[in-house]
């Protein structure tokens, strides 16, 4: 290399990093530097999809703002997405409109919900979506920066930003961070797609708002019904209750759910299990300061805390090494619509 | 420099305007109906029951239309918005002690002044600022509300009521327009 190109090279590195501190300036980042987008760059993204540039994908009515393919595009552009991950992003705020809490007020919340895109079929092939060994931690480009996307869109299009408009108390660990393949490889049971009613081999996205996620971590027992009280116990803590509702959902562990297929458990009968037994007396969630129902309620009775067995979501996915899991617990109390969304390519 | 990176926000940071019309003022409230628009966060129905009862009381106001938002988040309805506008002559709304609703309340407030009703606005403290946010995003920066420390959710009656006495004044300075308010935004 000669001294002329090391200098060229230099001089254009300082450009990279000034055009990084320029968005930085102008507010348009999560923290952390974002990729500078230029016509160019966007054509490139929107040639990635069918949809049309003006389709209006994301909005919220109560701030009377929307984002269309182009102005997510740019977002996902920015956020280090590649342009085929763009149809990706598009399902996944599909995905996300048709949860009743994202236009209910959830990016403002002080509950600060992290959004969970989950993605089903080859795409996640084609995309390096990581589905396997560290599926909800770092490392994989397509997974950060489609979960990125999302949170760049809320922030830069919606305008909702942390002291301002957003009112997060505490925040979520993984808010704008959680994208996962199922692991349909090693899953016993149908992916998530399917029986959400898609066709086998659909590529798909699903998603959810989460309040936080809680470990599993169970691999001394080979009876199935030990481990699902474990899991059941997890989700009846009282402190993740609101008054006496609560929710729960699983990704769960490729050895836990083979384990559990083993037994003989669909993912149907595991739902209906942890429904059943996700259960508090009324003097428990009195000592907790959560019983709503007055000095006359036996104190003996059992509440359910979960609202249905429909509406414990459960995906498969990491790696097959360890027998543990991740509960998750969906944010709010208007049901996740279960529903999968396909992910439109060229 | 950088002109030509693309602007992510689709242009709303630059086009905010300070135009927001903010309705005239009564000299008093003598014989004025007062709507209370609750929302449906714990104790928001009470706090506005409290201040219509010491409005009539202490500032002779004619009665009370009250309403309830089904939602904390969404605008008033538009059929809420114009039934209000038509039985009310000044309207409170509250409370605003969520991430979501102090906003939307705030926005209520300035939909009120544009169709021609006084409003004022009750928030707790710890939502100023993202009050002052959607007052902004509605072209009304700078738009006042009245505050009332949080939370405002595990108070009990007595506590409810002690509140609505401290914020009464400047409720009633909001309606009135004796509290001092910036001049651009008083325009008709």
């Amino acid at each position: 290399m000669s001294a002329g190109t090391t200098t060229d090279d230099a001089v254009l590195l300082d450009h990279a990093r000034a055009a990084a501190e320029h968005a930085y300036a102008r507010g348009w980042t999560d923290g952390l530097p974002v990729v500078p987008v230029t016509a160019s760059v966007l054509e490139e993204f929107l040639a990635a999809t069918p949809r049309a540039r003006d389709e209006v994908v994301a909005r919220m009515p109560n701030l009377g703002r929307e984002a269309t393919v182009e102005l997510v595009a740019v977002n996902a552009a920015m956020a280090g997405c590649r342009p085929e991950h763009l149809p990706v992003v598009l399902a996944a705020w599909d995905a996300l409109m048709a949860q009743r809490v994202v236009t209910g007020g959830a990016w403002q919340s002080t509950s600060g919900p992290a959004p969970l895109i989950v993605v089903n079929g080859p795409v996640r092939t084609a995309l390096g979506i990581n589905s396997a060994g560290g599926v909800l931690g770092p490392g994989f480009r397509a997974n950060a920066t489609i979960a990125r996307a999302v949170g760049l869109v809320v922030r830069n299009a919606f305008g909702v930003r942390p002291h301002e408009l957003e009112q997060a108390t505490q925040g979520v660990p993984g808010r704008f961070t959680l994208c996962i393949g199922e692991n349909e490889e090693e899953s016993p049971w149908e992916p998530l797609a399917v029986e959400l009613g898609l066709p086998p081999g659909s590529d798909a996205v699903s998603a959810l708002l989460l309040r936080t996620c809680e470990f599993i971590d169970n691999r001394h027992t080979d009876d199935p019904e030990r481990l699902l009280w474990d899991i059941a116990d997890t989700a009846a803590r009282t402190g993740a209750a609101i008054g006496h509702r609560s929710s729960a959902g699983l990704v769960l562990g490729v050895e836990h759910a083979q384990h559990l297929a083993a037994a003989g458990f669909t993912k149907a009968d595991v739902q209906q299990w942890l429904y059943d037994h996700a259960v508090r007396t009324r003097a428990d969630l009195d000592r907790a300061g959560k019983d709503e129902s007055g000095p006359d309620a036996d104190p003996d009775e059992p509440v359910h805390l979960l609202p249905a067995p429909e509406q414990i979501p459960i995906v498969v996915a990491g790696a097959r090494n360890a027998a543990m899991s991740m509960l998750v617990r969906p944010f709010g109390f208007t049901g996740w619509s279960r529903t999968a969304h396909p992910v439109q390519l060229r | 420099m950088f002109e030509s990176m693309i602007d992510p926000t689709g242009g709303w940071a630059a086009s905010a305007t300070d135009g927001a019309p903010r309705a005239a003022r009564p000299d008093r409230l003598d014989g004025l109906t007062v709507g209370l628009l609750a929302n449906t966060k714990r104790n928001a129905e009470a706090f506005l029951e409290a201040v219509g009862e010491l409005l009539a009381g202490e500032h002779a106001t004619a009665g009370v239309v009250r309403r309830t938002k089904a939602s904390i988040v969404d605008p008033v309805p538009a059929a809420t918005l114009a039934e209000m506008v038509e039985l009310c002559d000044v309207v409170v709304i509250g409370v605003g002690d969520c991430g979501s609703c102090s906003a939307s309340a705030v926005a209520d407030g300035i939909a009120f002044e544009a169709a021609g009703v006084p409003a004022a606005v009750i928030c707790s403290d710890a939502f100023r600022v993202t009050a002052e946010a959607m007052a902004g995003l509605r072209d009304s920066p700078g738009y006042e509300f009245a505050l009332t420390p949080h939370p405002v959710a595990p108070l009990d009656a007595d506590g409810v009521r002690e509140r609505a006495v401290a914020v009464l004044p400047r409720l009633v300075g909001l309606l009135t327009g004796a509290s001092a308010v910036p001049e651009r935004a008083v325009a008709g």
